[in-house]
């Protein structure tokens, strides 16, 4: 297998050749999604093998392969997707970058933490949904081709029953982007308003009133790609912290490496970082599953806490500098960047709260919360 | 029983098996609390079945009687040992002494002490702080003085680890040829060893004073700090695994309380406040787990930067666990503020690891000048 992929790639690829071209050749060889079946433009690989594919094509920098890790559009309709929709949307998806050209349209401004609570309305009309709402922190929105959307399709029983999940086409009228200005100052995500947007019926993916269920599925593919990431030495933009974050040498610019105080607090926080490290490294080393998954579990509190406790020793090596900001500041404004940005993984895919009740329950074993609403109609829910 | 140093082998999942079985039977509440009143702390029964079971020579090598296992079958026997806070000369026979005798490369000393340690018919500890740190001190104060043949030791030692025990004390002393490693027997004349009143009653320390008292130079005069310093770096391996099993216990505790406890019609660890405890509790036992275990691979591995490692990690278990222990007090409420609950044993346990080898603050600052962070 590795003989193969290394010899088509050879064959194959050359750094000035035409993206599209490449991209048709890749799934004509069913490189782009190698781990699924040859029906489904795959070539029946292991996800392991399928990883290794990747990691060919990354080596000599050739795109379009891993998108059955990636592309959790295409990851999602092939797994709850009828016969007529994968041969529809799949092709298409798997010869475009990954990420591009969908976008995840789940929270809402009422439905964060509590997802199953969202409010956004999809109705039937004719063959197509009618759809009216608004979803937020969407990636991509502006360039996605796609969004999966959950929506609801029954206000009168249970709020994970009454749900269902569509692939909205997002070049309507109908759907209007807008970014979001971030306290960061950037704007990654947006806005996505939805009045009387149209999904053709055969978009509906899974059964009506379904789409916790398939939402889960999606959700299992986002986790398990952002934790690969956060295992990946190669790929570390998720889980790994800055790896220019060196303390000592802005301690020894600013003037305070001498100082005892801030000497601790530079060796508190590299030891958070390289006791993650060791998490990360244990959880790859175990042949226990329940171990790793512990690990994983953790992982995301432990970043946020690096991230966070990271911004807050650097404000107090820099000082008074981080009043500053501006190109004319670059520390004082890196720092408070930082800072700022902390909360991408603190509250991004779910808060840190949020996990906390994960790892009780799922992990220690912990009872959930009381569910009083457990049994009552959406529509009679207080908001 | 052999052992060898890779990761998950059966022989270290038989291993972990057999101390859990042995912790078990020879270290439950009942048998900690009696040791933990005892002037000693130390079970001599309990103690020859240690040795039988080959832990107390799991470091000592095969030609000297033991199972010349290493740091990372040692790890697995102090992760059990700490979870059931089990009272014995363990760390300072069965590790530090052995790690100190290594050091030394004195091999008649090892010749003659070793076979009786693997045995568990010698109990041995080291004597190495003076005054009010648990470190070697910068200038040491004992000083070794040649006497014929022999040496004559005069001074005073402090958080002696089983000191009352100890048939030998492996001393750090100054001499004229500079710091050595001497051996001082318990009979010795001028010998007062008197126990300490220690907040963590499962781990007896002594103050030791020396009055003309007749030693052996064990090893190279001048050698003394740096056998010791490596001595302490090996004997701490094994101690952090000691911490972080200890605190994935009261992580347990904590656990199986909020399951089991009603308040308000409900198990309190289904209310959020109890539960983000818990979870922020697994997160600091299972982070000092993986630095212990990593530790003792990287030992092992005579990985270069096993120092600096071994600093951050340090600092690290003796927190997580401090931090653990003390939240599984608050998880338990009442009932763990009392002396009955063995929840304090635990927050006493890891409060005296958290000075035994040197503090977290101490091992930051040793962090930060192995890493080369200095003006």
């Amino acid at each position: 297998m590795h003989a193969e992929v290394q010899d088509w790639l050879a064959a194959n690829w050359s750094p000035d050749i035409d993206l599209a071209q490449w991209a048709h050749a890749v799934f004509e060889a069913g490189w782009s999604a190698p781990s699924w079946e040859p029906e489904w433009y795959g070539r029946a690989l292991t996800a392991a093998q399928s990883r290794l594919v990747t990691d060919e094509f990354t080596a000599i920098g050739a795109p379009g392969c891993g998108h059955d890790r990636e592309n959790f559009f295409a990851c999602t309709v092939h797994d709850v997707g009828t016969v007529e929709q994968k041969r529809r949307l799949l092709p298409p998806t798997l010869h475009g970058p990954t990420q591009t050209q969908w976008c995840l349209l789940y929270s809402e401004p009422g439905a964060g933490s509590d997802l199953a609570g969202l409010r956004t309305r999809a109705e039937r009309d004719g063959d197509d949904w009618v759809i009216n709402g608004q979803k937020v922190w969407t990636s991509f929105a502006a360039i996605a081709e796609y969004g999966l959307l959950v929506a609801r399709t029954d206000w009168d029983v249970p709020k994970h029953k009454g749900l269902s999940f569509f692939v909205l086409p997002m070049r309507q009228t109908a759907v209007e982007v807008r970014p979001i200005h971030q306290i960061t100052g950037e704007s990654e995500f947006n806005e996505v308003f939805l009045t009387d947007a149209r999904v053709p019926g055969n978009n509906l993916l899974g059964e009506v009133n379904a789409g916790w269920s398939v939402l889960q599925i999606a959700l299992g593919h986002e986790r398990r790609f952002m934790s690969g990431r956060g295992f990946a030495s190669k790929e570390n933009k998720v889980l790994e912290p800055d790896q220019d974050d060196d303390l000592v040498e802005l301690a020894r610019a600013t003037g305070g490496l001498g100082d005892p105080y801030i000497r601790q607090q530079i060796a508190r926080i590299e030891a958070l970082a390289a006791v993650n490290r060791w998490n990360t490294q244990r959880a790859k080393d175990t042949t226990d599953s329940n171990e790793a998954a512990t690990l994983l579990g953790l992982g995301k509190i432990a970043m946020s806490r690096i991230l966070h406790e990271t911004a807050r020793a650097k404000t107090e090596i820099i000082g008074a500098e981080a009043m500053l900001a501006g190109p004319d500041n670059p520390v004082g404004d890196g720092v408070t960047f930082q800072a700022f940005n902390a909360y991408l993984t603190s509250i991004g895919g779910g808060t840190d709260q949020i996990q906390r009740n994960i790892i009780g329950e799922r992990i220690l074993g912990l009872p959930k919360e009381p569910e009083p609403y457990r049994h009552t109609p959406f529509r009679d829910l207080p908001h | 029983m052999t052992h060898n140093n890779s990761g998950n082998s059966d022989e270290l999942r038989a291993l972990r098996s057999a101390v859990r079985a042995a912790m078990a039977k020879y270290s439950p509440e009942t048998q900690v609390r009696d040791l933990m009143a005892a002037e000693t702390g130390f079970d001599p029964v309990v103690w020859k079945q240690l040795a039988v079971l080959g832990l107390v020579g799991l470091l000592i090598g095969e030609e000297y009687g033991g199972a010349g296992a290493g740091p990372i079958a040692m790890g697995i026997a102090m992760e059990e040992m700490g979870g059931a806070l089990l009272v014995s000369p363990f760390l300072s026979t069965a590790v530090l002494v052995p790690r100190l005798l290594a050091a030394t490369a004195d091999e008649a000393e090892r010749a003659a002490m070793l076979p009786k340690i693997a045995a568990g018919e010698l109990i041995a500890t080291a004597a190495f702080a003076e005054q009010r740190s648990a470190r070697p001190p910068v200038t040491i104060a004992t000083t070794a003085t040649a006497d014929g043949e022999g040496w004559s030791i005069a001074g005073e030692k402090h958080f002696v680890l089983d000191g009352n025990a100890a048939a030998v004390i492996y001393v750090l002393a100054r001499a004229e040829g500079g710091p050595a490693v001497f051996a001082v027997d318990a009979d010795a004349a001028g010998l007062d060893v008197k126990s300490l009143a220690t907040v963590d009653q499962t781990r007896k320390q002594c103050r030791v004073r020396f009055a003309d008292t007749p030693a052996r130079l064990i090893g190279q005069l001048g050698t003394g700090m740096e056998v010791f310093e490596a001595a302490l770096d090996a004997c701490a391996v094994a101690f952090i695994s000691e911490q972080a099993g200890a605190a994935r216990r009261a992580v347990e505790m904590a656990t199986e309380y909020a399951k089991t406890r009603y308040q308000f019609g409900r198990a309190i660890g289904s209310f959020q406040a109890v539960k983000h405890m818990c979870a922020d509790m697994l997160l600091e036992a299972e982070s000092a787990l993986s630095a212990a275990r990593f530790i003792a691979k990287q030992f092992a591995d005579h990985a270069p930067s096993r120092i600096a490692d071994l600093a951050l990690a340090q600092a690290y278990c003796a927190d997580a666990f401090v931090f653990v222990a003390a939240t599984n007090i608050q998880v338990h409420g009442g009932i763990g503020f009392t002396w009955e609950h063995p929840a304090h044993l635990y927050l006493r346990r890891a409060r005296s690891s958290a000075q035994l080898l040197g503090s977290p603050s101490w091992h930051r600052e040793r962090y930060m000048q192995e890493i080369g962070g200095t003006t």
